[in-house]
This record gives C-alpha cells, sequence and structure tokens, in this order.
C-alpha cells in the first residue's frame, strides 16, 4: 500500500530520481561519503558486504544514491546495478598507491559496458587529508582517465572525513546532469 | 495486513539459521545444567544438613529420584523421538534415494536425448550456416577484393595528390622565397635610391652654395673692373696730364729758342749799332759834322740813356712785380704744402701749381734771358758807345789838337767853345760817371738781380727740381702704386679668373656629376624598370604560379572532394565491410558460442556424466557411511539403550535400595544412599562429561562436514573454470543437494580427534579465503534478499537483476519478477501468471510452504511477493544451513 502510494505521489509530484551508483575499491570511503552526502556527518561505518541505498536531494534534484560494496568477492555483483544509471561516483582511496592499478583495472571494466554508455562520471579522489595522498591529476593519470573518450567525466579531491570537496563535486555533476537532460 | 507475517518471516530470515541450529544444543545444555545444577545444590545442601532431616531428605530424593524418572522418561521420549526421526530420515533418505537416481536417470535419458538432437540440429544447422557463410565470405572476399583494388586506386589518388600538394608546397615556397628576393631587392633599390636623393640634395646644395659663391665673386669682379676702370681712367688722366707737361715743356723750349733768336737780333743789333759808332766816328773825323752830329749823337744818346733808363726801370719794375709774384706763388705754395688735402687733389693742385710755376719759370727765364740779352745788348752797345765815344773822344782830340791850332785860332773861339766844351765834357763825364755809377748800381744791382734770381732761380729750380722729383716719385709711386694696383688688380683678376676658372671646374664637375648622377639615377630608374619589368613578370610568374596554384588547388579541392566522395564511399564500404564483418564476426560467433556451447554442452554432459558417476560413487561412498552410521548409531542406541536400561537397573536398584530404606534402617540407608548418591552422581557426571563429548564429536563432525563440503565444492568450482563465479553458485547448490542426505548423520560412535583435526586444520588454512568468500557471498545474498524484500518497489526493480543473478534465475523467472513488480508499480494491469516460479517451488520444496502461494492465493502482489521471498530464504536456508538444524528449522516453519 504504501508502496503504491509512494509511486502515487511520485509519478503525480517528483520528477524521476536521478539513479547514481557509488563504486570503488573496500576501504575507500563510499559509505561514509554517502552518508556525509545524506545526513552531512560522518558515520561509523564496517565494511559494506552488499550495498546502501539512500535517497538524497541535492540542489531540488532527488538521487537514489546507492553505495555498492567494494570487497573483492562482490565486486562481481556491480554489474547487476548498472542498468538505467544516470551517474557513477568512483571514489579512490588516493593513499592507497599499491592498488591504484587494481582500482584502474575496475574502472576500465566498469567504463566498458554498455549499461553504462551514457553514463557520467565523477572521480573522487578520497582521503586527501592523508599525508602520502596523491594529487588528483597523479590519481587522473594513474587511473587513465585522460585517455577516455566519448565520457564526461571529471575528477575531484576530497575528503569524507572531513567534508571537504563534496560539494563541489556534486555541484558539478547536478550542473552536468541538468545539462545532460 | 500481513505485517505481522512479513515481521515474523524477516525475524526468522534474520535470526532463522543460529537459533536454528543452536536449539538443540542450548535445550540439552540446558537440561543437562539444570540437572546438575539442581543436583549439585542439593547434593551441597545435603552435605552441610544434618541426618535428623533424613525423612525430608529421603522425600526429597524421592522427589529427586522422580524427576530423574521424569527426566529418565523424558530421555526415553527424546530416544524414541530420536528413533523416530531416524526413521523418518531413513525414509526420507531412501525416498530422496529414488528420487535422485529417478531424476538422475531421467536427467541422463533427456540429457542424451536432448544431446543426440542438440546434435543433428546443431550439425545441420552448422551445415546450413557454414554453406550460408561460405556463400557470404565469398561474396564479402569479392566485395573486399573489390574494395582493396578501390583502396589500392584510392590510396595511389592520394599518394599523387600529396605529391601534388607537395608540388604545390615547394612552388609556394619558391614563390615566397621570389617574393622575399624581389621584395629584398626593391628594398635595397629604394635604400640606393633613397641615398641617391640624398646625395643629389647634398649635391643641390653644394650646387647653391658654389652658386651663391660664383655670384659674389662675380660681384667682386665688376668691382674689380670697376676699380679696374677707374684706375685707367686715372691713368687716362695722368697720361693727358703728362702729355700736356709735356706740351708746356716743348712751348717753354720754343720759347726759349725764340728768346734765343730774340738775343742773337740783340747781337746783331749790338754789331749794327757798333758799324753806326764806327761810321759815327768816321763821321766824327768831320768836326762839326761831327760834333753837331756828336752832339745830336750825345743827345741821342742821352735819349738812348734815358731810353736804357726807363727800360731798365721797366725791367725793374718788372722783375720786381716777378718777384713779387715769385712771392706770393711761393707763399701760396707754401700755404698749399701746409694745407691738408687728399693725395689726388693735392696732386691735382700740384701739379697744377708745378704747370704754373713751370710756365712762369719759363717766363721768368724767358723774361730773364731777354733781360740779360737786352742788358747784355745794352751793355755791348754801351761799352761799344763807350769805345766809339773813347775813339771819338780821342779823334775828337786829335782833332782837337788839330783843331787847337786851328781851334787856337778858333781856340780864343774855341776855348770858349771848349771851356764850354769842357763845361760839357766835364758835365758829360759827371753825366758818365753818374751813369757809370748808374750802371755800376745797375749792374750791381742787375748782378745783386742775377744773384737774387739765380738764387730764386736755383732755390727755384731746386724747389721745382725737388717738386718734381718729387712730384716725379709721387708719379712714380703713384706709378708703382699704379703698377702694384695693376699687377694686385691683374693678379686679383688672375686670381678671379682663376678662381672663376676654377668655379667654372666646379661647375662643369657639378654638372658632370650632376650628369653622372642623373645618368645613375636614370640607370637606377632603368633598372627599377627593369626590376619593375622582373617583378612584373615575377609577379606575373606568381600569377601564373598562384593560377596553377590556384588550378592545382581546385584540382586539389577536386581531388580532396573525390577522395572525400572515395573516402566517404570507403568508408561507406568499409562500414559495409565492417557491417559485413561485424555480421560475419557474429555469425562466427554465434558459430563459435554454438561450438562452444555444444562443447560446452558436451563437456557439461561429460562433467555431469562424470558428476553423476562421482555423485553415485560419493552416494554410494555415502550411503555405505551412512549405512554404517546407522549400524553405528543402532549400535549406540543399542548401547543408550543399555545404558538407559542399566539406568532403569540403577533406578530400579536404587528405588529398592530405598525401598528397604525407606522401610526399616534409616541409618544404614542413608550411608549406602550416601554411597548410592556419590555413584549415582559419577554417572551422572559420566554421562554428562558423556554428553559433552558426544556434543564435541558432533561439532567436530559437523565442522568436517563442512570442510568436506568445501573441498567438494573447491573441487567443482576448480573444474569448470571458464563459468563464471556467479555460475559456481549453482554448482554449489547442485553439490549440495546430494549432500543433504549426510547432513543428519551423527559422528561414528568412536571419535578419533587427532587426524581428522589435524585434517581438518589444514583445510580449513588452505581454504581460508574460499571460506570467507563463500560467507561474504551468503552475508551478500542476505542482504541483497532483505533489502529486496524490505525495500520500496523502484529500489526492488533495481535488485531484480542482482537477485536473479545471485540465486541463479532463469531468464523467465526474472522476467516473471519483473512483470509482478511492474504489475505492482502500476495502478492497472493484470496480474501476471506464476509459472516457472511455482513450479519450480513445487518440484524444490515438495514441503507445505508450497502450500503457502495456495492458502494466500495471489490476494495481493505483496503477498505473492513475500511468498515468493519465504520460498527463496527457505531454499536458502535449505542449501546453506546445518544438516542438523534442518528438521528443527522445518518444525520451526510449519509453526509459522
Amino acid at each position: 500500500m504504501g508502496g503504491f502510494f509512494s509511486s502515487l505521489f511520485s509519478g503525480l509530484f517528483g520528477s524521476r530520481e536521478m539513479r547514481i551508483l557509488i563504486l570503488g575499491l573496500d576501504g575507500a570511503g563510499k559509505t561514509t561519503i554517502l552518508y556525509r552526502l545524506q545526513v552531512g556527518e560522518v558515520v561509523t561505518t564496517i565494511p559494506t558486504i552488499g550495498f546502501n541505498v539512500e535517497t538524497v536531494t541535492y540542489k531540488n534534484l532527488k538521487f537514489q544514491v546507492w553505495d555498492l560494496g567494494g570487497q573483492t568477492s562482490i565486486r562481481p555483483y556491480w554489474r547487476c546495478y548498472y542498468s538505467n544509471t544516470d551517474a557513477v561516483i568512483y571514489v579512490v582511496d588516493s593513499s592507497d598507491r599499491d592498488r591504484m592499478g587494481i582500482s584502474k583495472s575496475e574502472l576500465v571494466a566498469m567504463l566498458e559496458e554498455e549499461e553504462l554508455k551514457k553514463a557520467i562520471l565523477v572521480v573522487f579522489a578520497n582521503k586527501q587529508d592523508m599525508e602520502q595522498a596523491m594529487t588528483p591529476t597523479e590519481v587522473a593519470n594513474s587511473l587513465g582517465l585522460p585517455a577516455l573518450k566519448d565520457r564526461k567525466w571529471q575528477i575531484f579531491k576530497t575528503s569524507a572525513t572531513k567534508g571537504t570537496g563534496l560539494d563541489e563535486a556534486m555541484e558539478w555533476l547536478v550542473e552536468s546532469l541538468k545539462s545532460r537532460q | 495486513m500481513f505485517a505481522k507475517l512479513k515481521k515474523k518471516i524477516a525475524e526468522e530470515a534474520a535470526t532463522g539459521p543460529r537459533p536454528g541450529g543452536r536449539m538443540p544444543r542450548s535445550i540439552s545444555k540446558e537440561s543437562i545444567t539444570s540437572i546438575g545444577a539442581d543436583s549439585g545444590d542439593d547434593f551441597a545442601s545435603d552435605g552441610s544438613s544434618s541426618r535428623d532431616d533424613l525423612p525430608f531428605q529421603l522425600l526429597r530424593r524421592n522427589g529427586q529420584i522422580r524427576k530423574l524418572e521424569a527426566k529418565l522418561s523424558d530421555y526415553a521420549e527424546q530416544l524414541r523421538l530420536l528413533q523416530k526421526t531416524k526413521e523418518k530420515l531413513e525414509i526420507a533418505l531412501e525416498k530422496h534415494q529414488d528420487s535422485s537416481m529417478k531424476k538422475l536417470q531421467e536427467q541422463n535419458e533427456t540429457y542424451q536425448a536432448n544431446r543426440a538432437k542438440m546434435a543433428e540440429g546443431m550439425a545441420l544447422a552448422l551445415e546450413k550456416k557454414d554453406q550460408e557463410w561460405m556463400d557470404k565470405m565469398a561474396l564479402l572476399e569479392k566485395e573486399k577484393v573489390a574494395l582493396s583494388s578501390r583502396l589500392n586506386e584510392m590510396m595511389e589518388q592520394s599518394l599523387s595528390l600529396f605529391q601534388k600538394r607537395d608540388d604545390l608546397d615547394e612552388l609556394e615556397g619558391f614563390q615566397q622565397q621570389e617574393l622575399a628576393k624581389v621584395k629584398h631587392m626593391l628594398l635595397r633599390k629604394e635604400e640606393l635610391l633613397g641615398q641617391k636623393e640624398k646625395e643629389l640634395q647634398q649635391q643641390a646644395r653644394e650646387l647653391q652654395t658654389t652658386q651663391s659663391a660664383l655670384a659674389d665673386a662675380q660681384d667682386k669682379l665688376r668691382l674689380l673692373e670697376e676699380e679696374w676702370h677707374e684706375s685707367s681712367q686715372l691713368q687716362k688722366k695722368l697720361q693727358a696730364e703728362r702729355e700736356e707737361l709735356l706740351g708746356v715743356r716743348l712751348q717753354a723750349d720754343k720759347k726759349i729758342s725764340e728768346m734765343e733768336g730774340q738775343t742773337r737780333e740783340f747781337r746783331d743789333l749790338i754789331q749794327q749799332l757798333s758799324k753806326d759808332l764806327e761810321t759815327s766816328q768816321s763821321s766824327a773825323a768831320s768836326l762839326e759834322q761831327s760834333l753837331h752830329s756828336l752832339q745830336a749823337e750825345h743827345e741821342v744818346l742821352k735819349l738812348q740813356h734815358e731810353q736804357h733808363k726807363q727800360k731798365v726801370a721797366m725791367a725793374e719794375e718788372e722783375k720786381d712785380r716777378l718777384v713779387l709774384e715769385l712771392q706770393e706763388k711761393v707763399s701760396c705754395l707754401e700755404r698749399r704744402l701746409q694745407g691738408n688735402l687728399t693725395e689726388d687733389e693735392h696732386l691735382k693742385e700740384l701739379l697744377k701749381e708745378k704747370c704754373a710755376l713751370e710756365q712762369k719759370v719759363e717766363e721768368t727765364r724767358a723774361e730773364l734771358l731777354e733781360a740779360r740779352t737786352s742788358h747784355a745788348g745794352a751793355v755791348s752797345s754801351l761799352e761799344a758807345q763807350i769805345s766809339r765815344l773813347k775813339s771819338t773822344m780821342a779823334e775828337l782830340q786829335t782833332l782837337l789838337r788839330t783843331r787847337n791850332e786851328s781851334l787856337q785860332s778858333l781856340r780864343e773861339n774855341s776855348e770858349v767853345q771848349v771851356t764850354a766844351l769842357q763845361l760839357q765834357v766835364q758835365e758829360s763825364q759827371e753825366k758818365l760817371k753818374s751813369s757809370e755809377q748808374q750802371m755800376a748800381d745797375k749792374e750791381t744791382h742787375i748782378q745783386q738781380l742775377q744773384a737774387e734770381w739765380s738764387v730764386t732761380s736755383e732755390r727755384l729750380q731746386q724747389q721745382c727740381q725737388e717738386k718734381v722729383a718729387r712730384l716725379e716719385a709721387q708719379v712714380t709711386t703713384l706709378e708703382m702704386a699704379r703698377d702694384i694696383d695693376r699687377t694686385t688688380t691683374q693678379h686679383r683678376i688672375s686670381e678671379l679668373e682663376q678662381e672663376k676658372e676654377n668655379l667654372l671646374s666646379s661647375k662643369s664637375e657639378m654638372e658632370s656629376l650632376l650628369n653622372r648622377t642623373a645618368e645613375e639615377l636614370e640607370q637606377a630608374r632603368a633598372e627599377l624598370d627593369s626590376r619593375q619589368t622582373v617583378s612584373v613578370e615575377i609577379a606575373k610568374a606568381l600569377e601564373e604560379t598562384r593560377r596553377q596554384k590556384e588550378e592545382l588547388q581546385e584540382q586539389v579541392g577536386d581531388m580532396a572532394t573525390a577522395l572525400s566522395t572515395r573516402q566517404d564511399e570507403l568508408a561507406k564500404v568499409t562500414e559495409q565491410l565492417g557491417l559485413r564483418e561485424e555480421e560475419l564476426q557474429v555469425l562466427q560467433e554465434e558459430l563459435r558460442t554454438t561450438k562452444a556451447d555444444l562443447s560446452q554442452l558436451r563437456a557439461e554432459a561429460e562433467l555431469r556424466s562424470r558428476e553423476v558417476e562421482q555423485r553415485e560413487a560419493e552416494m554410494e561412498a555415502q550411503l555405505v557411511t551412512l549405512r554404517q552410521e546407522v549400524h553405528t548409531k543402532n549400535q549406540q542406541l543399542d548401547t543408550w539403550q543399555s545404558r538407559v536400561s542399566d539406568l532403569e537397573l540403577e533406578v530400579e536398584a536404587l528405588t529398592e535400595q530405598q525401598q528397604p530404606s525407606a522401610g526399616g534402617e534409616m541409618e544404614q540407608n542413608g550411608a549406602v544412599t550416601a554411597d548410592d548418591l556419590a555413584h549415582v552422581q559419577t554417572t551422572n557426571k559420566e554421562l554428562e562429561q558423556q554428553l559433552m563429548e558426544k556434543n564435541k564429536t558432533i561439532k567436530q563432525l559437523q565442522q568436517r562436514l563442512a570442510e568436506l563440503k568445501r573441498t567438494l565444492q573447491k573441487e567443482l568450482k576448480l573444474k569448470p573454470e571458464m563459468e563464471p563465479e556467479v555460475k559456481e553458485k549453482r554448482q554449489d547448490v547442485k553439490a549440495d543437494k546430494p549432500e543433504r542426505p549426510e547432513k543428519p548423520c551423527p559422528e561414528n560412535p568412536v571419535p578419533t580427534p587427532g587426524p581428522s583435526t589435524t585434517t581438518i586444520t589444514t583445510t580449513v588454512t588452505n581454504n581460508a579465503d574460499l571460506n570467507d568468500s563463500r560467507e561474504i557471498n551468503f552475508e551478500y545474498l542476505k542482504h541483497v534478499v532483505l533489502k529486496f524484500m524490505s525495500s520500496r518497489e523502484a529500489e526492488a526493480y533495481q535488485l531484480i537483476k542482482a537477485v536473479s543473478v545471485l540465486l541463479n534465475f532463469t531468464r523467465e523467472e526474472e522476467n516473471m519478477l519483473k512483470e509482478t513488480l511492474e504489475y505492482k508499480m502500476s495502478w492497472f494491469g493484470s496480474k501476471p501468471s506464476p509459472k516457472a516460479g511455482g513450479a519450480q517451488d513445487v518440484c524444490l520444496n515438495p514441503t507445505p510452504h508450497a502450500a503457502q502461494p495456495a492458502v494466500l492465493p495471489g490476494s495481493d502482489n505483496n503477498g505473492f511477493r513475500l511468498c515468493l521471498c519465504v520460498g527463496i530464504s527457505v531454499w536458502f536456508f535449505l542449501l546453506f544451513c546445518c544438516p542438523g538444524q534442518q528438521g528443527l528449522h522445518r518444525d520451526s516453519l510449519y509453526s509459522s
């Protein structure tokens, strides 16, 4: 019944929700970013086995944000969530230089998916508050972003715990989503 | 409506397996511990209490015994239950074995039939497709060949085009170079022109300066000529003056000669006079006559004397006048000499004075000469007269003597006469003397005058000479000056002429320079013209080249357009080719996939057959083991029963012991009972220990089972590597299915903990990650299913795919889920009929929960979803839960 009414209301009033996926390796800070975006606070998180889905309203745009668990064994299930995705927030742990290659290969595999051909890519070079963090350009180069074609992308330096960089990134995302509509 | 049910199911799903797993253990533990605790308490209280309370204690023991009996009966019931379950399990096992065997056989048959069919169909389809593809390939190859030839042509054309482009570029480069050269030359020429113009201007300026200098020089020349004219006029004047002066001198010379002629006349006159005298003397011979004549003569003489006197006076007067004039002139000259006058005037005046002076000098000279001559003539005439007189006197004296005799006669006559005569003579003598005196005076005066004259003349001559000398010096100086002037003027003139010549030469040089520059200019212009013509030619050449270039560009454009069209054609063709290739690839891929499918199917078939064989072997082994286990269980049961019987015996003995004790000696019995109690306690403890051991063995067995499962899964996973990870689930499931009957088996009666534990640990370490991943997968599935059930439709719709992938749904099942969700989300539409899901449910779980959709026959779609989810969860639990808890879990399900 509730579902009925919600669907009724969404059909009557709300515009279509933007579907956004937050992806990235385990421990990159996806869940922290999700809750930072939703409630604006840093929550203590445990490794996500599964996913978290929250509705985030930003600048009169409703986002259905899916934070998918990034552990190695459940990464293959990401592709189950790709359909009807408007944007992908790819979170990278800037201080984790060893696994940057894995992150790149996951990103490349993700971007090759047909269902994500029209999705906007936002890369969060997260954990910028760490001392040994790579700069966004370094991250972009190590992810091979400059070589991307037919893809609207942007990289932002963020710190989910400090809350820096998220607003700019979301602003850009909103603008680019609005412009795409 | 179904909130309660949902909640329950959710709770069940959330907490289902764990409590289910723990249930039996916890129950048994509780029971045992409760017993132990109770007995312990009792014992402790017993130990401390006195014997006075024996009846009470006995009562309590009785109660305890009763409790024990009750527990024993519970145990018996449990045993019975266990037996029942065992039977049930055995029955189920058999059933399952049968069903599985049947299924296996059916599957085998169907599979083989399918395989044969598939093989035939595939072979046919393959042949057909092969032929089609061959045809297509042939066609494509033809097209490809044509296209490649075209491509080659195009490549050649493009090459030629590139060459032309290169040529064009080179031409443009040359053009630019030429243009640059021409520009450079023009610039240089312009610079040269500018320099030439500057030079020209400088030369023009020099010309102007030289012209001005020329004009100045001409002015100077004119001035000099004027001066020259003036000087020549002066010279002429001077020459005229000189001539005049010369004429004056000549006149003076003539006058002098005239004067000399006059003097000669005078001398002639004097000679005539002497002749006259002689005549007179001759005439004096005649006495009286002569006297008369003498007297006449005397009178004449007297007259002459008087005349002479008058003449001398006149001369004196004239001389005096002359002296005065000379004195005046001298004074005048002195005055003039003293006065300051310009040289010319001075000179003129001097010259005039000189002229006047010379005239006067000449006059004076002439007068002097006249006077001298007249004086000399007069003196000589006088002297001649005197001498004649003397002679006449002497003659007269002689005549007188002669006459004296005659005169004596006559003397008396004559003496008077003589005396008169004497008197006369005396008087004449006196007169003579006076005249002589006068004459002397006159002569002195003349001498004086002559001296004066000489002095004055000398002075005048000296002065004149001096003046003349001065004048001559002046003239000479003037002439010198004139000469100098003339020379200077001539020099100047020559200089000027030289200058003029120089100027003329410079002018000519300038003109020549001008001409040269003009020529140079003309040459430059000619050069320029030639250059311009050259440039024009170059421009023409450039234009031609441009035209050529344009033509070439047009050609290039044409070529480019042709190229582009060709490229477009090529692109189209390539696209077609690509499409064809893609089609080909697709077809090939299809072929490959079909082949792969075939091979996969074959492999699968083989695998399945192998699996089936393995499973059969395993099943047989398991059966054997199960039978052994059943045996052991039976043995255990026997032992248990024996123990129970023992216990019963013991209990009976105890009761018997109690009964006698209750009947008679309480105190003895007390000791006995104490012993018995101890015995009971020990047995209890033993039982507890045994129970603990059994629990342990059960745990170990469970662990081993889990390990076995994992190893089996791992092996199964390792074999089909080409299958993605998602598929392993299915195999896990399949692998798990036959193991299910194994699960309820208990451990063998004699546990062998040593080796088994080691093997377990090794296997655990080996498959730790696998274990983790499996656990994670399980957790993931759980999470997803939970979310799927709890989330909104919109989210649930997105989760369909994840769920279907995780649970390995078929396409139809997934579609069904989607349709149902769409139905729920939409306002209208008809409910889709559940076909495959229900069937599967039924076939998978023939247990009562399959009837749940029937119980809630589509009253609401939520209900259907819940049922579905419940079915999934149940199925999942069946897969993953511990075998020991399955029965209980089912019981709980039944109860729910």
